[in-house]
């Protein structure tokens, strides 16, 4: 870890005037960009809930006590404001440039990682394909001969819940601890982030979906699978810089294609 | 000692202060916040006798006389003082606060109907927000959990109730979803930097809740789906349009969009679970 903050810290040091032998790790690597916005740890640290950029003089107040990797900080709001430093503007920024894959949704969201988007996108798909897969029955159920009541089924937002946040959050994980096995250095809030605006493009898709005619809905779902799935692949191709990644890559390609078809199958039968 | 010294006043003066126990303990509770508050000019000083050294004074005042001249230059302050405290905290107790002493003893109607009257008053300026009144502020200082605890139970047995199949999980769902979900929305403006007091949000957005009350009410009763369209949209409005001033101006300007989304989609999907539910 340190040789990576080696050549990080090198304007710092110029500025300094002599090697920072003493400061901690954390200081010397937050003078150039917004504090651990380049997250590599994640329990996050006190000092996150500051807004915006440090300058060389406020590092030294007060956080005395400042590790990296502690977890002091993790049961107190202000340390994780810091992932949520966002405005309603880059939100619909980023929300677009998921709709459209092209390699560089990392380098755009590299300073400033947010898990507001991840929180909300999974939030509005449970809902949604709970109420619109509602929707769907009820449709087909008014076309169909049989004179069965229909009845809203409420498990269909337990299962949409579990499905949709266990997906959000586990499958950035398993590639985060993945990757870092294998020998590259990523951030899994970035991931998180990442993960959660390539959930988007489904949202879009489940109010199509609700057409109750079957081969519609197959055309979109692969359409919506194709269109996130390539958004996935490609950013993490252009965000690892190894280049023997084929496996994971088509593993991503897979889960995704995998959470599409599941949507379809469960919810818009 | 405490218990002497009553039985010596009960025999001696018949004192007021034949009281029971309960009432002896009340007036030392109440006794601490009723010598601050009233602005008295008789001594600062005796504002820190009665809480804790009426059982005490009475005992304690010979001893010091002979020696406070000789050793401490504020003692005879305080000693001439000590004398006339005891009396007066045991009478001014059940005679300077109409409430204060009483909550412990009073009827159970009279709590109820105090909870009641603020749960009414909170209702009324928030979901009636009047543009004259003169307090703006006191739902947000006045803020109460019983209201919104009402609000959301309510709202799931009126769900439930009008579910023809899974009424249990209907309930747990819109229970859950409610509760979890204002203390959600909550976490989300502080983390956006926002500015808002937990439990004051928790109260707003427990009582907005209440035209969606009303509209489960007439939605279980009339099973229509136009009417249920109808009355689905016009409380979720009127909900939406309570919650807003609050909600917009706990955070920035450039954030306000993002406070506000996860409010609505809150009150959407509440909105179409009632008019779903059949």
């Amino acid at each position: 870890m340190s040789s990576d903050e080696s050549y990080t810290s090198l304007p710092t040091s110029h500025l300094l005037g002599s090697v920072p032998a003493v400061i901690s790790e954390e200081k010397v690597t937050s003078a150039a960009h917004i504090p651990e916005a380049n997250l590599q740890i994640f329990p996050p640290n006190n000092n996150g809930g500051r807004q915006g950029y440090q300058t060389m003089a406020s590092p030294s107040e007060g956080d005395g006590q400042q590790y990296p990797n502690s977890w002091k900080g993790v049961f107190s709001i202000s340390s994780y404001t810091q992932y949520f430093n966002v405005d309603t503007d880059v939100v619909l920024n980023r929300l677009t440039s998921s709709l459209f894959p092209s390699g560089d949704f990392f380098s755009k969201i590299d300073a400033n990682p947010d898990l507001y988007g991840l929180v909300w996108i999974s939030t509005t798909l449970v809902f949604l394909i709970a109420s619109l897969g509602n929707c769907g029955t009820y449709l087909m159920q008014k076309r169909s001969i049989s004179n069965n009541p229909w009845s809203f089924d409420v498990s269909y937002i337990n299962m949409a819940a579990g499905a949709v946040y266990g997906y959000a959050l586990l499958v950035p994980m398993v590639f985060y601890f993945l990757l870092q096995y294998l020998g590259s250095n990523v951030s899994l809030v970035r991931f998180w982030c990442m993960w959660g605006y390539s959930l988007f493009i489904f949202i879009l898709s489940s109010f199509l979906l609700v057409i109750p005619v079957e081969f519609i809905r197959w055309t979109i779902i692969l359409i919506a699978g194709a269109a996130s799935a390539s958004f996935v692949t490609l950013n993490l191709r252009s965000y690892s810089q190894m280049n023997d990644l084929t496996v994971v890559l088509v593993a991503a390609c897979v889960l995704q294609y995998g959470l599409a078809f599941f949507i379809k199958m469960w919810f818009f039968a | 000692m405490s218990q002497t010294q009553h039985d010596h006043n009960d025999t001696v003066a018949l004192h007021p202060s034949s009281q029971s126990d309960i009432d002896e303990i009340e007036n030392l509770i109440n006794a601490g916040p009723s010598s601050v508050l009233p602005a008295k000019p008789p001594s600062p000083t005796r504002a820190s006798i009665p809480v804790s050294s009426s059982p005490f004074i009475p005992s304690n005042i010979p001893p010091p006389h002979p020696s406070a001249p000789t050793s401490y230059s504020n003692k005879p302050v305080f000693v001439p003082q000590a004398p006339p405290p005891p009396p007066p905290p045991t009478s001014h107790g059940p005679s300077g606060f109409g409430s204060g002493p009483n909550t412990l003893t009073e009827p159970v109607w009279d709590t109820v109907k105090r909870d009641l009257s603020r749960i009414v008053s909170n209702l009324k300026l928030v979901v009636f927000p009047n543009p004259y009144r003169e307090d703006p502020g006191k739902a947000m200082r006045d803020w109460d959990l019983w209201g919104p605890f009402f609000f959301i139970v309510f709202l799931g047995l009126t769900l439930s109730w009008s579910a023809s199949v899974k009424k249990s999980e209907v309930f747990a769902v819109a229970f859950a979803l409610l509760a979890a979900g204002a203390v959600i929305l909550t976490l989300n403006v502080l983390l956006l930097g926002g500015h808002i007091i937990f439990f004051q949000s928790l109260s707003l957005l427990g009582y907005c809740l209440f035209p969606l009350d009303v509209g489960a009410l007439i939605c279980m009763l009339k099973d229509n789906v136009v009417l249920k369209l109808v009355v689905v949209g016009v409380t979720l409005a009127w909900s939406s349009w309570a919650a807003y001033p609050f909600m917009s101006t706990a955070v920035s300007p450039g954030r306000k969009a993002l406070a506000l989304y996860p409010v609505l989609l809150m009150y959407v999907s509440v909105g179409f679970l009632i008019i779903a539910i059949n």
